[in-house]
């Protein structure tokens, strides 16, 4: 794991037993993860009472290092060894560093999936719906008498959803269903190797 | 079922009766042909020029074969019903008989052209998948994540014929199961005794 230097420099201030308190540090690792899982991001995320004393440039500094450094362990699916080495050169306290690492790993699996999901890809099918229909005849024509199937697709991209709608017959629909089952198995093959 | 022609369209194909035989066989061709491709007013005026009448009256006479053909194949008609309904128009038995041919060859084709009329919603045509596992990104190194990309093909047919869409999709092993049963259940439902007992009797 690379930090830069303004990142180590912050990460150094949060070490010094004597400009933030163990109460303090408590709080700003505490408020570190939940600002990262938040949806939105919250402008009164420092105004905490606890660390009201603290310097707010300094505070600020170290609540973006501590930031940093939690997405790239998160990042780098960093271990408790490779943590704590890097928190250590960072004089980090062993106390602290145990505290650190409990609350990462607490919310390591959350912010990974979270970090997980970002990035551009096709809109992702949940689920799909479907209506059979009898189609008798039409405006042209007469005694079609055909069942056929009205599907929609319901997607999500990027937080927004949408239904791809389309028809297909009885045999439409077999073919489409084994091919889904064919992935289904490679699926399944897979996971078993 | 007979057929019901309005006076206009026994009027528009009264000049048939008075014509040669090869012409209403030609001008049955140029009505099938125009239903496949769409019309031609120039071939209205090439024939109307070598059979000295205007150019409405051979554009009546077509589009009134036409007209004849699509509604006859519209209603699945029978060949008795067919001779029965065109007996009101007065033409010789040897023209009946012609035209008889000319609907029982293409009435299939005809119903297929017409079947592409209306509806405009998009068809299914194919379905492609892959399997990918996401190892890494830009945010996040170290992930397995498996999921399926699908391809979805579509078809749209329109006035100026049939165009395919393509989508990608994505989706992961727990919903793809979850279509897959879904799917599953609407198969099953044409099968079960209250579909089939409506596609057995609404015939």
């Amino acid at each position: 794991m690379e930090l830069s230097e303004s990142v180590q420099k912050g990460l150094q201030l949060l070490a010094d037993q004597s400009a933030v308190n163990h109460r303090s540090f408590q709080v700003l690792l505490d408020v570190s993860f939940r600002g990262l899982l938040s949806s939105r991001a919250d402008p009164t995320v420092l105004d905490q009472p606890e660390l009201k004393h603290m310097d707010r440039i300094l505070l600020k500094q170290s609540h973006a290092a501590l930031t940093t450094f939690i997405l790239e362990a998160v990042k780098h699916n960093a271990d408790k060894s490779t943590t704590s080495s890097c928190l250590e050169e960072l004089t980090f306290s062993t106390d602290r560093i145990e505290i650190f690492f409990s609350a990462y790993q607490k919310h390591k699996n959350d912010i990974e999936r979270l970090l997980s999901s970002m990035g551009r890809r096709p809109p992702h099918v949940n689920d799909v719906s479907w209506r059979l229909q009898y189609h008798m005849k039409n405006g042209q024509l007469d005694k079609i008498n055909e069942p056929f199937y009205l599907i929609s697709l319901n997607t999500e991209n990027e937080g927004s959803s949408e239904d791809i709608n389309f028809s297909c017959t009885t045999e439409q629909l077999q073919d489409l269903v084994s091919k889904l089952k064919d992935a289904a198995k490679s699926v399944e093959k897979a996971s078993q190797m | 079922m007979l057929l019901v022609l309005s006076e206009d369209h026994k009027e528009h194909l009264s000049f048939l009766t008075k014509a040669d035989g090869s012409v209403v066989e030609e001008f049955g061709r140029i009505a099938l042909d125009f239903l496949r491709k769409g019309t031609n007013p120039k071939i209205y005026e090439g024939a109307a020029r070598k059979l000295c009448v205007p150019v409405g009256m051979v554009q009546h006479g077509v589009e009134g074969l036409m007209f004849l053909m699509t509604e006859s194949s519209k209603h699945m008609i029978s060949e008795v019903d067919f001779m029965d309904s065109v007996l009101a128009l007065g033409f010789g038995e040897e023209l009946n008989q012609s035209l008889l041919q000319l609907y029982v060859q293409h009435k299939h084709q005809i119903r297929s052209i017409l079947s592409q009329l209306l509806c405009n919603q998009p068809a299914y045509h194919n379905l492609e998948w892959r399997l990918d596992v996401q190892l890494a990104s830009r945010s996040v190194r170290h992930q397995i994540v498996p999921m399926v990309t699908i391809r979805l093909l579509l078809t749209r047919s329109s006035d100026v014929g049939s165009t395919h869409s393509c989508m990608d999709l994505q989706t992961d092993p727990r919903s793809l199961l979850h279509m897959i049963s879904t799917l599953e259940a609407a198969l099953a439902a044409v099968k079960t005794s209250h579909a089939r007992r409506i596609l057995r009797n609404i015939k």
